[in-house]
């Protein structure tokens, strides 16, 4: 066994016990170590990338030396690491952008807390990504939930401690339902190991036997997990959780937090249940439909709201859609593209929540439209970027976006009963995208009139970190949205490694 | 690889963008002194000329192209000039010149001028690149920025009006091309590649049993493409957002960009779908009906119409649907009539926009019937409308009457049932409507009856609230007579819009050269 | 559907009756404290089925004691850790849960999810 084996197993470790560190340290030394952590998770996560490429399969690590039913396993695969190491870079670029709003907001005494919170969430998505173990999923699931309730109220506002509350609220009754459904799975099948228990369900699939518990644990674990990463009916939390907190926190909450459960319901499914008895249910297309209804209704809701964080993170309520669309379609297409939007999102989404700030910085502080009317010209940045990222969102060709549309696209044409609606919810989402983001663009483009406060000139070396962490995020979209051939293909060859 | 094919494009944009960002960069809108503006105009002019040069060079030396990279898996963006693209090519620089050349004066009075020549710089970039596009993906991208970069001109003077005439646009033209990104996807799974090719490249075998969702497919990208050009039921942007837009602008929307929507639905239909694969379905019975209806109700909302410019965009959304008609017929002569009207109609409704600006730039009309009698005042602006406007109805030795002609005749070879006597009936109507709304200017301008004599003497409705009395006293200092900036374009406008109907061979020849290679 | 089957595992149909009561009550009640006491409902009904999973009649805790080692003799120990381990968790939830309703009472002084947010709306922040 290659000692780059040992990578994933160590930067769980390594980011779970750097977050009780951070809490003895100051704030300062907390920072520095968060980002030591996260710069070395990555550094790992790509070895270990490279290492599955180079040997071109997955392997599976146990912990502790323990067999199958006893011990808890890792598995580690293309696409684990590939996700592994671009959920690293994207909270580092999250991380990196919201430094001064940080300080700004957090109390002094608290600022190192943020830290063991954002090392915990680190830990817990790193875990999601790579265990191999249903209970242990749900348990950093938990864990990744406590954390992210943490980076919501840590501004201390009474809107964030409701937005808290709420958050909790929907999300525990998330955990419930996915607790429940591995109980379920568990008493259907006997086993908690991921492997194990698919070859018990296929078996019982064959035979027959159980089905309509099968199909309750699949229910119960889908419905959890879609209630935690925010699909249409369940998204009431969202815009509040996202749109009050603190810069890194909206930004990770929406580029991270919810792809985090979003990777493990694609676990579930392919490796877990197994792709065809998914396709046999109608869990796929209950999916399907709200992943429908929540991309129009999402884009409704951001057209109405007049605030720009908010309508970012209503945004994010129609992106949400998107994916779980594709996941409804039930082919490895719909997966696939799926997955591209999980990357795609999370990079633009990021992008526009930093450049939502840099826009605010340049208007006193403020994000009601009505304050950020010429923006775009006080802080070139901010607007440049916030520019690219519309126009990622609206669909342009060389964006992310249009790639991951394109594929959703290809994956419905040919497909028997979802292909006009999935077409025509592009068709709608995309021209609902364009209104209200354009319009914000218009509104950031036009010189505010004569006389209005709170504007000042922001240059770009004023706050250099997150001049830095806007040019990084925008490269990290025209990557994905020029160099598409490559992931692509990995993602594929990472998906056919998950039988 | 072809690397000279990519200077056109980045050259203007490259430029445009840097006096962009110069505009962005000074404080004060106010406009600056003499020596300012003509070091801007020289400026512009050197960009413009040397781009255009280098454009008319890379198109006309042989079939030139470019993989630049690969987006996704078979589709890169890829440019390639062919016998269309130097057809447009030719005429977007042919009318950016002149319309340059107008605004150079023109622009005065409208302020914010460095911003309005970056725009106008990148745009002229992003039209030669969708003329080079050499696949529908590289099509579609350059068919959306320039949507994206001709918004800024259409709400150049910022008013609220002008702002959401803008948005209007956008949201049109998005929802267009979503329509002609959905046929994209169809016609990515059931062709052999989205590269333009004469004819199509539809593959047979992997179409069988798919036409239905194929045919519907590219109606969309009719219908969606044709919001660009106009065409019902996605028109009402073009009467809104022509008349805010300052009238050299206004120019080059009417005459080119709406022409961008024309180009595509050419690529989808002749380029990539195939004619045969359309012949005698109800697409193009359906795409025929609507190019029909657009060109009679554009007519007669134009009749009706009081404002100027306004009537003119009307005029537009009729005219390019003769284009519209004659594509949809699917034959070679209605398909060289087309590709002639779309010459014809960028110089005549360029010059129109142009006179209308004349208009506005000295007296602030804007109202047809504030027109009376001008003809008095500036005479040679008048005849080039008169010759315009006489192209535009096609009375014979005219650009307009060639292009029509060759329209009715393909309409009566087409055998498409009632459609081949009812087609040219309608253009017939539609040229009697045309002639009814623009002739009635030229008439009352150079014999305007007694009544009006009186009137002309003090100009009233002036345009610009904040400006109005620095212009005005402006036009005082200008003379009778236009400076030769805004003469000039305009007589070469109306000169080619004659010369193409006393000598359309060459233009003709190649158009039904095209035709020919297509079907 | 028998109501027979109802009848032979009482003890799982008495876990879902208690876990629909905990969840709707942690979604439906407007009082945060009384959220939480529907969270632990619901969390500990999903143990009770957890540890009903595992229980196999007629045996014994998995602990070794007098030297019997045979596997016979013992109930299934896996759901009983796993219990345990979700006991944890939830007590943490709750710990978290009860420090958010103290902050949120301390200043807005009610209990009431909704109140707070209406209030909050009139505050226009």
């Amino acid at each position: 066994m290659a000692f780059v084996q040992n990578f994933p197993f160590l930067s769980i470790l390594l980011s779970l016990f750097s977050g009780p560190l951070c809490s003895i340290l100051s704030g300062k030394w907390a920072k520095r170590v968060n980002t030591g952590v996260i710069v070395t998770t990555g550094v790992m996560s790509a070895f270990v990338l490279q290492h599955v490429i180079s040997t071109g399969q997955s392997y599976v690590y146990q912990m502790g030396h323990f067999p199958a039913p006893w011990g808890n396993e890792i598995r580690v695969g293309i696409l684990e690491a590939f996700m592994a190491c671009f959920f690293c870079a994207v909270m580092l670029l999250c991380m990196l952008g919201g430094i001064r709003e940080r300080e700004e907001q957090i109390q002094e005494s608290k600022q190192n807390l943020y830290y063991v919170m954002v090392n915990l969430l680190l830990c817990s998505l790193l875990a999601l990504i790579y265990t191999n173990d249903l209970f242990t999923a749900y348990v950093f699931v938990e864990i990744n939930t406590i954390s992210a309730c943490g980076l919501i109220m840590i501004r201390q506002t009474g809107r964030t401690y409701e937005a808290a509350a709420r958050y909790m609220i929907m999300s525990l009754s998330g955990s419930g339902l996915l607790l429940l459904g591995i109980c379920y799975l568990y008493a259907v099948t006997g086993h908690l190991l991921m492997s194990n228990i698919r070859e018990q369900v296929q078996f019982l699939a064959q035979t027959g036997q159980h089905h309509l518990s099968l199909m309750v644990a699949l229910g119960l674990m889908s419905v959890g997990l879609a209630m935690k990463s925010a699909l249409y009916p369940f998204h009431t939390w969202l815009p509040d959780a996202y749109g009050y907190s603190t810069l890194s926190s909206s930004a990770i909450l929406s580029s991270l937090v919810s792809k985090g459960y979003i990777f493990l319901l694609i676990k579930i499914f392919c490796r877990v249940v197994g792709f065809n008895v998914v396709n046999e249910s109608k869990v796929v297309n209950v999916l399907f439909v709200f992943g429908i209804i929540g991309m129009i209704m999402g884009s409704l809701s951001a057209i109405k709201e007049n605030n720009l964080t908010r309508m970012i993170a209503y945004s994010s309520v129609a992106q949400i859609g998107y994916i779980y669309m594709g996941l409804g379609l039930a082919t490895e297409a719909g997966i696939v593209a799926g997955l591209y939007h999980v990357l795609s999102h999370g990079a633009t989404k990021a992008l526009l929540f930093v450049a939502a700030s840099g826009l605010g910085d340049a208007s006193g502080n403020s994000d009601r439209f009505a304050d950020i009317t010429g923006a775009g010209l006080r802080n070139k940045l901010a607007g440049t970027a916030f520019l690219a990222g519309s126009l990622s969102m609206v669909g342009l060709p060389m964006f992310s976006g249009f790639i991951s549309k394109f594929f959703f696209a290809q994956a419905a044409v040919g497909h028997a009963h979802k292909m006009f609606p999935t077409v025509i919810a592009l068709a709608l989402s995309t021209i609902l995208n364009a209104v209200y983001f354009m319009k914000t663009v218009i509104r950031i483009y036009t010189p505010a009139p004569e006389g209005s406060v709170g504007g000042r000139q922001i240059g770009v070396w004023e706050q250099p970190a997150k001049s830095a962490a806007l040019v990084c995020l925008i490269l990290l979209n025209l990557i994905l949205g020029l160099n598409s051939d490559p992931i692509v293909r990995l993602i594929q060859r990472g998906f056919e490694m998950f039988d | 690889m072809d690397a000279f094919l990519l200077i056109p494009i980045v050259l203007p944009m490259f430029f445009g963008a840097l006096l962009l960002f110069f505009s962005f960069r000074e404080k004060n809108t106010a406009p600056g002194g003499r020596r300012e503006r003509a070091r801007l105009c020289l400026y512009v002019s050197a960009v413009l000329g040397i781009s255009v040069a280098l454009a008319l060079a890379a198109a006309w030396s042989g079939d030139r192209e470019l993989v630049l990279f690969t987006l996704f898996e078979g589709v890169p963006v890829y440019f390639h000039v062919d016998a269309l693209g130097r057809l447009f090519v030719t005429v977007v620089s042919l009318i950016w010149v002149l319309s340059a050349l107008f605004a150079f004066v023109y622009m005065k009075h409208e302020g914010k001028e460095k911003r309005y020549y970056g725009f106008y710089l990148i745009l002229y970039g992003v039209l030669v690149a969708l003329d080079f596009s050499g696949n529908l993906v590289t099509m579609y991208l350059f068919y959306e920025l320039t949507t994206l970069v001709s918004m800024p001109l259409v709400l150049h003077n910022g008013t609220r009006e002008a702002v959401m005439a803008a948005l209007k646009y956008l949201f049109y033209s998005m929802c267009g091309a979503y329509g002609g990104l959905f046929s994209v996807f169809f016609l990515y799974r059931y062709s052999d590649s989205l590269n333009f090719a004469p004819g199509g490249t539809l593959n047979q075998a992997a179409a069988q049993g798919h036409e239905g969702i194929l045919l519907i497919a590219v109606f969309a990208a009719l219908v969606g493409f044709g919001a660009k050009a106009g065409m019902v039921p996605l028109h009402a942007w073009l009467p809104t957002a022509h008349p805010v837009a300052p009238s050299p602008a206004s120019a080059v929307l009417s005459g080119v960009i709406v022409k961008s929507g024309v180009l595509a639905v050419v690529r989808v239909v002749f380029y990539v779908a195939g004619t045969d694969f359309l012949q005698g379905t109800w697409v193009q019975y359906v795409w025929m009906t609507l190019a029909l209806l657009t060109v009679f109700m554009g007519s007669m909302l134009a009749y009706r119409e009081q404002i100027f410019k306004k009537r003119l965009a009307y005029s537009t959304v009729s005219q390019v649907s003769y284009i519209m008609f004659g594509l949809s017929l699917l034959t070679p002569d209605a398909f060289t009539g087309a590709l002639l009207h779309v010459v014809v109609h960028a110089v005549v409704k360029c010059g129109l926009f142009l006179t209308a600006g004349v208009f506005v730039y000295r007296f602030g009309y804007t109202r047809a019937e504030e027109l009376g009698g001008i003809g008095k005042k500036m005479p040679k602006t008048m005849w080039c409308y008169l010759l315009l406007s006489l192209t535009l109805v096609g009375i014979p030795p005219t650009g307009g009457f060639v292009s029509k002609w060759y329209l009715a005749e393909g309409a009566l070879q087409s055998g498409t049932g009632v459609f081949s006597w009812l087609g040219p009936v309608v253009l017939l109507v539609s040229a009697l409507l045309t002639a009814g709304y623009l002739l009635p200017i030229a008439m009352k301008g150079f014999f305007p009856g007694s009544e009006h004599l009186q009137g002309l003497e003090e100009p009233h409705g002036i345009e610009e609230p904040g400006e109005g009395a620095q212009a005005h006293s402006s036009r005082k200092a200008l003379g009778p007579e236009l400076s030769p900036a805004m003469l000039v374009p305009l007589v070469v406008l109306a000169a080619l819009a004659v010369w193409l109907g006393v000598f359309p061979g060459p233009v003709s020849e190649y158009a039904a050269r095209i035709a020919t290679a297509v079907f | 559907m028998r109501i027979q089957y109802l009848l032979e595992n009482y003890e799982e149909a008495v876990a879902m009756i208690l876990f629909g009561i905990g969840f709707s009550n942690l979604l439906l009640q407007r009082n945060l404290i009384k959220k939480i006491i529907g969270l632990n409902i619901m969390d500990t009904a999903v143990y009770l089925f957890l540890a009903l999973k595992g229980y196999i009649s007629g045996r014994k805790a998995p602990v070794v004691e007098e030297g019997i080692q045979s596997v016979e003799a013992y109930i299934n120990p896996i759901p009983s850790g796993l219990v345990l381990t979700g006991i944890v968790v939830s007590v943490s939830v709750t710990a978290l849960m009860l420090s958010l309703t103290i902050c949120l009472y301390r200043r807005y002084h009610t209990l009431d999810l909704d109140a707070i947010s209406t209030q909050l709306k009139k505050e226009g922040k």
